[in-house]
């Protein structure tokens, strides 16, 4: 009896001491170093509405409940690891020819797997091939509520200041079922902000063609199929599930989601990263990878009037021939790209299995090819890099690596 | 039909042997045909003339984290299944398992066979068969297993409990001194096309269950054949290999036929006190050309435990009970054809059971997964759970 006593207690005893330790239980990393946490300041409904948007990001979808008929991947998580960038095997091809977008050939976008009985799109002979690696989804709220001006007063599309650099902003217009109260939406032109060539205004409209366009999924805002005009008509028919496939709703809350995706936090400031600093600057880099913006107004409460660090100064710059893809976006040309914002380097590697891909097309693996591929505005910094002293350029790139 | 017609061909052929030797089995010691299976239970009374009534049930508590979020932590009510036996006459016997899962928000008949036993050596079964791939999908009650949750491969790769519509033979046959051979092959209805169409995580077999109106009228076939030399040994394979899309209709091929192969090999012994069990199993899946790369063409995975009873009578008031503790290690590939989807674990335990036909059982696991880029993440768990037959 006496035995049979002294497991009743030491077993709950031993229950909870386990389960208080994290150290059994796996523990969370930190905050800092994920791509997946909220934004600070969140109200307990915005974090209710946080949870909700990350199971939609993270849903992945069966050819049941609507996958194709052609699509690239089945979720939007499946692009984007962790909710940072993709490796080179999700990356998207987009095709073109000249200015034409290719649509009777199967663009803007070539969807590579199909559902039974669908037939996927191929790459067709004689179009312009653009390669586009997923981006980062994270602090894409806090540039979205960078008030306009901000961005605008960086441009100097005809070099005015003589500085070698002419960044200018992609002003697009949005989809029609953006409504005028939305970021990004309204009537006329709109600041393009988001995508490779900032050529969207609007994170409902990014979201709402990525579940389309990427996934064969349609919505309340793009409730057509997208159809293989290299298949004809008929496999379309493949896909059994009624559209439109998801409702505004469940658009919406993934909108809501990565709006409030925090970015990770820096690295420590050491004397190798300060020096990179101060030369990140002396040789141009910042000309462009504009450290810092202030937020305006948000309907998001945490999002106003934050600091931004995301060193881009999210402008159209000529990258030269080497990086061209000859297709425009918007008003971007085959030649500009957005310049690409540094922040979460400093853990990229940790949700890519130990890899790094960089650029648009994710055909850098280090840092310093990054760095060496730039041309066009950048070639003067790019330059100014390879002159520095061996010591100074591992500065540099150290402190890019810790962002 | 006509692959129909060749495996009823083939079970005749094999009963003319197995009458001819139906003489020795009767000579044969009393042992379960699978230790732990349909006709291996403890059964408490007989409440409706020659019925024989009886059943199991499983709760769970568990908490479950993935790189220290909550997840899959709760209790559930796992399980309430209730088994009938009937010997009919000499020759035919009828047994069933009816499955209320999750608190009964699934209802499954796992199992509902008809046995016409010709011979110990031949016996035509016909019904809701429970598919002989592996030995843990053919004895996986929760009383009997000494862990919480089943091995990951039996769950994820060939999910267990995997039962489907069919026919066909079994029986054994005497082997040196104690020793014997059992075979079991059956004609059955397979997978549909759910483990592709419906499955938003890549190929998952589990969904491609419940073919119960067969739905490319071509049968499948599943059989496992066991080796054992005596009591505390038992080496088996076994195979299941059929069709599982719709590829004719109308009398049109409107698609490729594609198949779905799985093989296993199981094993059972007993040693110094220690038992071992485990299990490995292969898939081979023919996946449409244009959902490769995320949906996998091939998974494979394999479980190993190892288990030692104590404490018997520690408990002196419970001189039937008896303590457990063991360690089983889980690993399991969902796409072999690439990096990443995979999960391994080690799980320890440790049961009290005041009579063999209950358990207490108090689980820790540990282990990696690593999602669709190959990323890893740490998950652990403590599980406790009951698990009693009835």
């Amino acid at each position: 009896m006496e035995r049979s006593y002294r497991w009743g207690v030491c077993i709950p005893v031993v229950l909870v001491a386990v389960t208080a330790c994290d150290f059994l239980l796996t523990g969370p990393p930190d905050d800092g170093d994920l791509f997946d946490a909220p934004i600070p300041g969140l109200t307990t409904g915005e974090l209710a509405a946080f949870v909700r948007g990350d199971e939609g990001f993270g849903r992945r979808f069966s050819p049941a409940e609507g996958l194709g008929p052609i699509f690239n991947q089945a979720a939007c998580a499946d692009c984007h690891s962790g909710d940072g960038r993709g490796r080179p095997e999700q990356a998207l091809t987009r095709i073109s020819i000249g200015s034409d977008l290719a649509l009777a050939l199967g663009g803007p976008q070539i969807q590579d797997k199909a559902i039974p009985g669908a037939q996927p799109e191929v790459v067709p002979d004689g179009v312009d091939i653009s390669v586009r690696l997923p981006p980062p989804v994270f602090g894409t709220g806090l540039i979205e509520a960078i008030p306009v001006a901000s961005i605008v007063a960086n441009a100097d599309e005809f070099d005015a200041d003589g500085d070698g650099i002419s960044g200018r902003p992609n002003w697009v217009l949005p989809a029609d079922f953006v409504p005028a109260d939305e970021p990004g939406g309204g009537t006329g032109l709109q600041l393009g902000r988001f995508s490779r060539k900032a050529q969207v205004s609007s994170l409902l409209e990014q979201i709402s063609a990525a579940y389309h366009q990427d996934m064969g999924i349609t919505s309340d805002f793009l409730p057509v199929e997208n159809r293989n005009p290299q298949a004809g008509g008929a496999t379309a028919a493949a896909d059994p599930a009624p559209d439109p496939e998801i409702d505004a709703a469940t658009v919406r809350a993934v909108v809501d989601y990565v709006r409030m995706l925090a970015p990770p936090a820096p690295g420590d400031d050491t004397p190798q990263r300060l020096r990179g600093s101060e030369l990140f600057t002396q040789i141009g880099c910042e000309s462009c990878h504009v450290r810092e913006f202030q937020t305006g107004p948000s309907s998001v409460a945490a999002l106003a009037n934050q600091r931004v660090v995301l060193y881009s100064d999210l402008l159209l710059h000529d990258m030269g021939d080497e990086l061209a893809d000859n297709r425009p976006d918007g008003d971007a040309t085959g030649r500009e790209w957005k310049t690409l914002p540094l922040w979460g380097l400093r853990v990229a590697r940790e949700f890519l299995n130990g890899d790094l891909f960089l650029m648009h097309d994710g055909r850098a693996t280090t840092i310093s090819q990054a760095i060496e591929l730039h041309g066009g505005e950048a070639a003067t910094a790019r330059n100014a890099f390879l002159a520095l002293s061996a010591d100074d350029r591992e500065a540099l790139l150290e402190f890019v690596r810790s962002r | 039909m006509k692959r129909l017609a060749t495996y009823l061909f083939v079970s005749i052929a094999l009963g003319a042997p197995a009458i001819a030797v139906a003489q020795v089995q009767d000579t044969l010691p009393a042992r379960p045909f699978v230790r732990g299976g349909v006709y291996d239970r403890p059964y408490l009374t007989r409440l409706l003339g020659r019925t024989v009534v009886g059943g199991y049930l499983e709760f769970h508590a568990r908490l479950q984290r993935v790189d220290g979020a909550n997840e899959d932590s709760g209790f559930e009510a796992k399980r309430w299944n209730i088994f009938t036996a009937t010997e009919v006459s000499d020759f035919v016997r009828v047994s069933a398992e009816l499955e209320f899962e999750e608190g009964g928000e699934e209802v499954t008949l796992e199992f509902a066979a008809i046995d016409f036993r010709i011979a110990p050596t031949f016996t035509i079964r016909g019904g809701m068969l429970l598919s002989p791939i592996g030995r843990f999908n053919l004895a996986h009650d929760s009383p009997l297993n000494e862990f919480t949750d089943r091995p990951l491969v039996s769950t994820e790769i060939l999910g267990t409990a995997l039962s489907e519509p069919g026919i066909g033979v079994l029986g054994l046959f005497p082997v040196g001194s104690g020793g014997r051979i059992t075979y079991q092959v059956y004609a059955v209805n397979g997978f549909h096309a759910g483990l592709i169409e419906d499955s938003p995580d890549g190929t998952r077999i589990p969904l491609g269950r419940g073919n119960v109106e067969d739905n490319n009228a071509s049968p499948a076939i599943v059989g496992r054949l066991a080796w054992s030399p005596s009591l505390n040994f038992e080496l088996g394979i076994s195979a299941h290999h059929g069709a599982y899309n719709v590829f004719e209709g109308d009398g049109l091929r409107v698609d490729e036929r594609r198949d779905l192969t799985i093989g296993v090999v199981d094993l059972e012994a007993a040693l110094a006190g220690f038992r071992l069990t485990g299990e490995a199993a292969l898939a081979n899946i023919d996946v449409p050309a244009t959902l490769r790369d995320i949906f996998a063409s091939k998974q494979q995975g394999l479980y190993v435990e190892v288990l030692r009873d104590f404490g018997q009578a520690w408990v002196a008031t419970l001189p039937a009970s008896f303590f457990s503790v063991g360690v089983r290690l889980d690993i399991v590939d969902m796409n072999a054809d690439r990096p990443g989807d995979n999960t391994r674990q080690v799980t320890l335990g440790i049961n009290f059971r005041p009579t063999e036909d209950t358990a207490f059982k108090l689980d820790y696991l540990r282990g990696t997964g690593r999602d669709v880029f190959n990323n890893p993440a740490d998950h652990a768990g403590i599980l406790f759970s009951i698990a009693t037959y009835f």
